[in-house]
């Protein structure tokens, strides 16, 4: 007994020193760290976002926008239980100094408080935030954003950004870009909006039937197919300079999708079958991929660009594959469902999301791990899901759904659920396909 | 007699019958149709039908695609073939599946001996239906290769 408590002693003393002298909080000196601590714990961050102080009457009115701004941004993420904050959540009871009451935080079960100051330079919008971690009244960070009048949802956005990061470690999804397509006009055209279903703008004017939109990962291209020949063409348009490459070879081209920013892949049939190829930005050809007399389709690559999953019709009914690229290897990925098509390889992972047409007619969105494990099914009794596309961070899908009669887009969780629709335009918005740049 | 007497009726009622009929189809007797015009119309380049999510030939579009080569035989103008599908499905595929229907259209055309150059496969996929409507009836409509004269 004396033996098991003289080895066990010096065990605990060295605890409550640990306990004593290294607090957890206080061990969270970087953002690193502090991640490290958040991933143990379950659910959402419990975030007060406080109303921005301002002195003037403009300034005041910047504070509100900003905080608006904010406010919808971080709710988008649902990566935060966003707590209205606490009546007394500023002293200032010295008349001299605002303090923060930290212990009324905690109480209402804030883990993390964020708050600031808007001031004005001439036309300059100036935005100095601070965000606390509760426990440990500890400061996380403390950014000066600025810019004018026009960029009001930016500077709210890049502070939303900048947090993300600081307590997930991962980039976020604020300043990413969905392009779809629509028929607001009468005509199929590919339109662009913000991650957030905000600034919808029209990109194609052809009149004829534009489809599959595809961005470059650093945004600078657009890949697209289009009937205004008389035949679906392949076109890389430059959003830079506006320079349009189509791919001129004859017959069909179907479904691009970026392998990274010089190499876009596509379906042709020029030679009489489907096949997809690598086709260089300005149009000409890179490589042959694929080597079936069945259909091929819908490339969609690997982070490091190194496989391609795609849909085959090689087997029979389409299933997905998975080809090494530098070995030419094929490697079946699907066997449950007998329609799997529309993959999407995650930007951040091994995980690839697609749509199985289900015999009750329906069509649902699934995951599946590249190595076949891990099937997971996320939409479900809800008509036909479609066009899933990953959010950069690999935390949402965008998709389409005719849930509500016609087809909308929608985003959800990236593991499904928090389903809701991304924005409201007339018509019909079809191919939803998210940006990798942000 | 009494026995001869029915059976005259018997054979009488009948005939007169019989005669009456007669008389009444005389009556509405129409003039026979004027002679066909001197002038031959070979009959035009109709579309042909497919089974769902193939793209192999019916065999009731065989008849109608002799017919399309006839056309394409008397006449020289170039030939579309437009590959299309029903709604059902996701469009990539359905893009896919289309041109394949136009081709093996396409195909038994030439194989009639028409010259390749003067047929042309695109599809369309599920982007512009013949029919509207999800019954079906519509569905089968529009799983077409659709033979447009250029």
């Amino acid at each position: 007994m004396i033996q098991f408590f003289r080895g066990i002693v010096p065990g605990v003393v060295t605890l409550l020193f640990c306990l004593v002298f290294f607090p957890l909080h206080l061990n969270a000196t970087e953002a690193g760290e502090y991640i490290a601590i958040r991933k143990e714990g379950t659910g959402n961050v419990a975030l007060v976002l406080d109303n921005l102080d301002g002195k003037g009457r403009k300034e005041m009115r910047f504070a509100q926008a900003l905080d608006a701004a904010m406010h919808d941004g971080l709710d988008f993420t649902k990566l935060f239980a966003l707590i209205p904050p606490p009546l007394n959540v500023k002293d200032n009871s010295d008349r001299k100094n605002v303090v923060l009451n930290f212990p009324a935080l905690t109480s209402v079960g804030a883990e993390v408080y964020a708050g600031g100051v808007v001031t004005m330079k001439s036309d300059t919008i100036i935005l100095d935030m601070k965000v606390y971690e509760t426990a440990g009244s500890k400061l996380l960070m403390n950014k000066t954003y600025t810019g004018t009048e026009a960029d009001l949802r930016s500077i709210g956005h890049a502070f939303c950004a900048d947090l993300v990061e600081l307590l997930t470690g991962k980039k976020s999804v604020f300043g990413s870009k969905i392009v779809f397509v629509s028929n607001k006009t009468g005509f199929k055209e590919i339109y662009a909006c913000d991650f957030d279903g905000y600034g919808v703008k029209q990109l194609t004017n052809s009149r004829s039937i534009s489809m599959n939109p595809a961005l470059s990962p650093d945004g600078k291209h657009l890949a697209y197919i289009d009937f205004t020949s008389g035949r679906p063409t392949l076109y890389i348009r430059s959003l830079v300079d506006g320079g349009i490459a189509a791919v001129g070879k004859s017959a069909v081209s179907i479904d691009p999708g970026w392998r990274n920013n010089r190499e876009v892949a596509a379906t042709l049939s020029f030679d009489g079958n489907q096949e997809i190829y690598l086709v260089n930005i300005n149009g000409t050809l890179s490589s042959r991929v694929t080597n079936s007399k069945s259909i091929d389709i819908s490339p969609t690559f690997s982070p490091d660009g190194s496989k391609m999953a795609f849909v085959s019709s090689r087997n029979g009914l389409p299933q997905l594959f998975i080809q090494d690229i530098a070995s030419g290897q094929v490697k079946r990925l699907t066997f449950s469902g007998r329609y799997n098509t529309q993959p999407s390889w995650s930007p951040v992972g091994d995980k690839i999301v697609y749509t199985t047409w289900e015999k009750n007619g329906e069509i649902n969105i699934f995951t599946i791990n590249a190595d076949g494990s891990g099937l997971m099914q996320l939409t479900q009794k809800c008509g036909e899901n479609k066009s899933p596309s990953w959010s950069p961070d690999g935390q949402m899908i965008v998709f389409t759904s005719n849930r509500q009669g016609k087809e909308k887009l929608y985003v959800m969780s990236s593991k499904g659920g928090d389903e809701r629709l991304l924005l409201q335009v007339d018509g019909v918005q079809t191919q939803p396909s998210w940006s990798l740049f942000r | 007699m009494k026995t001869v007497k029915p059976l005259l009726r018997s054979l009488f009622i009948p005939t007169m019958l019989f005669l009456g009929a007669c008389g009444c189809c005389e009556e509405v007797v129409v003039p026979p149709p004027p002679p066909p015009p001197p002038v031959v119309v070979l009959p035009g380049l109709g579309d042909v039908f497919y089974d769902f999510d193939r793209s192999e030939l019916r065999a009731d579009a065989v008849g109608q695609l002799r017919t399309n080569a006839n056309w394409m035989a008397a006449n020289t103008a170039n030939v579309i073939v437009e590959g299309h599908c029903d709604e059902r499905g996701t469009s990539e595929y359905n893009l896919a599946l289309g041109e394949r229907r136009a081709n093996s259209a396409r195909d038994y055309v030439i194989n009639l001996g028409i010259a390749p150059a003067r047929l042309k496969a695109v599809s369309y996929g599920e982007e512009k239906p013949f029919a509207d409507g999800h019954t079906e009836e519509a569905w089968a409509e529009n799983r077409r290769a659709h033979f447009v004269a250029e």
